[in-house]
């Protein structure tokens, strides 16, 4: 007890504080020294690093939800789904974190800003435009901004993610856009419809085709031949054999739009969205119920639909 | 000028240059030390006792930091004992929570766009960033500690009696500002721990009675935090708490001054208040005793703060916050863990049969109306505030002295061993025997969760990154591979923890079952990045099916887990 009274009722001395006070305030200035010259040296930069890598950390969670579906676990690119990311055409090369090769992508598309924009531009909003048509998939718009379900945050993690691979990129095995070999062909934007397509297409919505038929962007029926690309389809259809077999007479892309119109029965398309083409079930009265100059028009419509 | 030119002229002319000098000096001085010459700051110094008159007394009268503080002290207060310091430091931390806070201010945003990447810019580009984020949290949670120790302390010496009633309510709203500071400022990093820490503590206002989804909706700004609650915490924690604290400071100081530190009960007559009598041989005056003995107190505060942080303190930053993921094992801070206890009640009972216990729930429920975590939470959590508020003015005994002041030390000393058994039982593995309110899912989970948490660390992320080698390997007691001892020996440590939760049951009754086999894979994935997966196959203890649990993680070279 005595030892806790002796403690309780301690006083410490004049000089004693002054030592002890001294002291401390040496270790406290000490302390803040120790942290401004670890500053002010390379703590802060070990500090970047190791925030940086956590970065990365929660990048790679994000690319293995959101991206590798596409783009493939080892970022090379799956077939007909996503290019290739951990590709040298798509990333370059760094080398300590200095570019030494230049990321091909970046040159085709003329993109003004670096690789780690674009890749923050594609994933928040979608891939500006469909570059060649060798992907089916359109670049979803990840970033919450436009309406997706990735942060900011996360988004800058996944570039940080993808930008990883640029110590060494793959040189092999890629997926890359545009195919190796070929040459970039962005492509071109659809000429605008003349007044006549323009006319046509308003026949279209007004008979009800679309009820039945879809064009893309335009219509979403799925009971008749998708007509997205029906100038180009029907080009190909009328040198088949099936067709030839068939009571059809067309031998021009007109000609067989106008008589499918008109004269529905003479030649069933072999493909519909949900399996073969039924038999009578185009009315076969258009013919009568449209006017002929509207028919034209919508003709010329769908001769331009490629 | 030209005035002042020509005295001093005629000043040197008549006196001499020197003595000039010296005593312009000399007049200069006592204005920076509100009426000390060199002569008595150098007595001071020397630890001369005070010539008489005393001139020491002058800045008492002269400036305004001496003027707040008394003249002199009670020789009996100056000891260790009775007041421990403990009303010095807490004004400390207050003070350093405040200068921190304000650095901290000039680089945080409170938005939930900017908010977590403040905190990175904070640590990873700020000078002195992370050393002010860490002196800030330990601060605060070290202020928790020094504030309750001091409560503790006055009720102990029984200093809350007259005259003294209202220094101590102004006391607990202090207390209420602590906590509800230390709790606003929880938020504010925007991680996980953050967000559901918070998510949990106002969903209980959520709970009360009438008022609880308005108050929630206050607090949160929408129905669930978002970008209004961040804000509104961020208002409260720099503002509204801040400003409340130091009124109440102000008026806690003013009393203490006005009546005295209170003297060691033993000390003084029963019913009788002797702090201002003072007789001339017992006085110990502020300057020097008092001040070097403060500065001494704070400069080793601030030190043993100091050096914390710049060695083994690391304030807690975990990913950015979503609300899409909560992560296993939630807690609140760990001061509210007797809230948490008390939301138990009566689960938490010893030896109570848990039939009954969960008859007393039904009986709540469906006859009183209210569930226990109503009752318990929301009416009695803030009344055990009330109480603390009101003792003084419904304690009748009249007497200081320990003796005979059996029945409340008692029962603080109950209450005291109440709010630990409470924060005991709150912490998220359960109840002490009992086991209630054990928080685990499966043991596969669990283990999950132990060798690498949904947040923070765990010993597989801890491996070195050169020793994570590329392989699968089985999870066996004597695993070796080539050149990467502390894999083997985490890998081991996991194979010892399966055999334990094979062999002891989890306070949910579960096992694991004694097929149970796991695999640690490890895969690289891009340049200084590793994936490291475990996986667990095991029979479900409550389905018998077979089942496998897997769970993975991505590792940087530089990334420090």
């Amino acid at each position: 007890m005595s030892i806790i009274k002796k403690i309780v009722t301690f006083k410490p001395g004049f000089n004693l504080r002054v030592i002890v006070g001294l002291i401390s305030v040496v270790g406290f200035l000490s302390a803040c020294a120790i942290v401004g010259l670890g500053d002010l040296s390379k703590a802060l930069g070990a500090q970047d690093a190791k925030y940086t890598a956590r970065s990365i950390e929660a990048g790679a969670k994000v690319y293995f939800e959101q991206c590798a579906r596409c783009h493939g676990a080892d970022g090379k690119g799956i077939d007909s789904q996503g290019p290739a990311l951990n590709s040298i055409a798509f990333l370059g090369k760094t080398d300590a974190g200095r570019e030494v090769q230049k990321s091909q992508r970046i040159l085709d598309i003329g993109w003004v800003g670096n690789l780690d924009s674009y890749i923050r531009a594609v994933t928040t909003s979608g891939i500006p435009l469909k570059s060649s048509n060798q992907w089916e998939v359109i670049h979803p718009a990840f970033g919450q901004a436009v309406g997706g379900n990735l942060r900011d945050d996360q988004i800058t993690d996944v570039s940080r993610f993808i930008l990883n691979w640029a110590q060494n990129p793959a040189t092999s095995g890629t997926i890359d856009s545009p195919k190796p070999g070929a040459a970039f062909v962005p492509k071109p934007t659809s000429a605008p419809l003349t007044p006549e397509q323009e006319a046509g297409k308003a026949v279209f919505l007004k008979n009800g085709c679309n009820a039945c038929h879809a064009i893309k962007g335009v219509a979403q029926g799925n009971i008749g031949p998708n007509l997205s690309a029906i100038g180009t389809d029907a080009a190909a259809i009328i040198t088949a054999a099936d067709y030839k077999a068939s009571q059809g007479k067309a031998t021009t892309v007109e000609e067989f739009i106008n008589e499918s119109i008109t004269a529905p029965g003479v030649y069933i398309a072999a493909k519909c969205p949900t399996g073969a083409c039924p038999a009578n079930v185009m009315p076969p009265n258009f013919k009568t119920t449209i006017p002929d100059a509207d028919i034209k028009s919508l003709v010329a419509y769908l001769v331009s639909l490629k | 000028m030209a005035i002042i030119g020509k005295r001093l002229v005629n000043q040197v002319k008549t006196t001499g240059l020197k003595a000039t000098v010296a005593q312009r000096a000399d007049e200069t001085f006592q204005r920076l030390t509100t009426g000390l010459s060199w002569d008595d700051v150098r007595g001071i110094l020397r630890g001369d006792p005070p010539p008489k008159p005393n001139p020491r007394v002058k800045p008492h009268t002269e400036g305004f930091w001496f003027h707040i503080r008394p003249t002199f002290y009670h020789e009996a207060t100056t000891t260790l004992y009775p007041t421990f310091r403990l009303g010095l430091l807490s004004a400390l931390f207050f003070a350093i929570e405040i200068i921190t806070g304000i650095y901290l201010m000039i680089f945080y945003t409170p938005s939930p766009e900017r908010a977590y990447s403040s905190m990175i810019d904070i640590i990873t580009n700020v000078p002195f960033g992370m050393f002010v984020r860490d002196l800030h949290r330990l601060g605060a949670e070290v202020m928790v500690v020094v504030v309750t120790l001091h409560m503790l302390r006055t009720f102990i010496t029984g200093s809350y009696k007259k005259p003294r009633q209202f220094t101590w309510f102004t006391g607990v709203v202090l207390l209420i500002m602590t906590l509800g500071l230390s709790f606003s400022g929880y938020l504010l990093p925007w991680d996980q721990l953050a967000f559901w820490a918070v998510t949990i503590g106002t969903s209980m206002a959520d709970a009360a009675p009438g008022v609880g989804p308005t108050v929630n909706l206050l607090l949160r700004g929408a129905p669930d935090i978002g970008a209004g609650g961040l804000l509104r915490f961020y208002l409260l924690h720099v503002v509204l708490l801040p400003f409340i604290g130091i009124v109440f400071l102000a008026v806690h100081y003013y009393k203490v001054v006005r009546w005295g530190i209170s003297l060691p009960p033993e000390m003084e007559a029963v019913g009788e208040d002797s702090a201002r009598k003072v007789s001339p041989d017992k006085r110990v005056n502020f300057l020097p005793d008092i001040a070097t003995n403060e500065i001494m107190y704070i400069a080793i505060a601030m030190a043993i703060l100091a050096i914390s942080c710049a060695t083994w303190y690391r304030a807690p930053l975990e990913t950015h916050s979503n609300p899409l993921v909560t992560p296993n094992h939630t807690v609140a801070p760990w001061y509210f863990y007797w809230l948490q206890g008390l939301l138990k009640i009566p689960h938490i009972i010893p030896f109570l049969p848990a039939d009954i216990a969960n008859g007393i729930d039904k009986f709540f429920a469906n006859v009183i109306g209210i569930t226990p975590k109503v009752l318990w939470g929301i009416i009695v959590g803030p009344l055990v505030f009330v109480a603390l508020a009101v003792v003084p003015y419904v304690d009748p005994n009249p007497s200081r002295r320990y003796g005979q002041r059996k029945i409340m030390l008692t029962i603080g000393g109950l209450f005291t061993a109440l709010i630990l058994y409470l924060s005991l039982a709150g912490i998220p593995t359960g109840v002490p025997i009992t086991g209630f309110g054990f928080v685990g899912g499966a043991p596969s989970a669990e283990i999950g969760q132990e060798f690498m948490p949904d947040e923070g660390d765990g010993n597989l992320m801890r491996i070195p990154f050169d020793q994570m080698v590329v392989g699968d390997y089985q999870v066996t007691a004597d695993a070796n591979v080539a050149n990467a001892p502390e894999l083997n020996a985490i890998i081991k440590e996991l194979y010892y923890d399966m055999q334990r939760r094979m062999n002891t049951a989890d306070p949910n009754g579960r096992k694991l079952s004694a097929d149970t086999v796991a695999q640690v894979k490890i895969a690289e994935i891009q340049p200084d990045l590793k994936q490291i997966t475990l996986v667990i196959n095991y029979t479900d203890d409550q389905t018998s099916a077979a089942q496998e649990f897997s769970k993975f993680k991505f590792i940087h070279r530089d990334s420090e887990h």
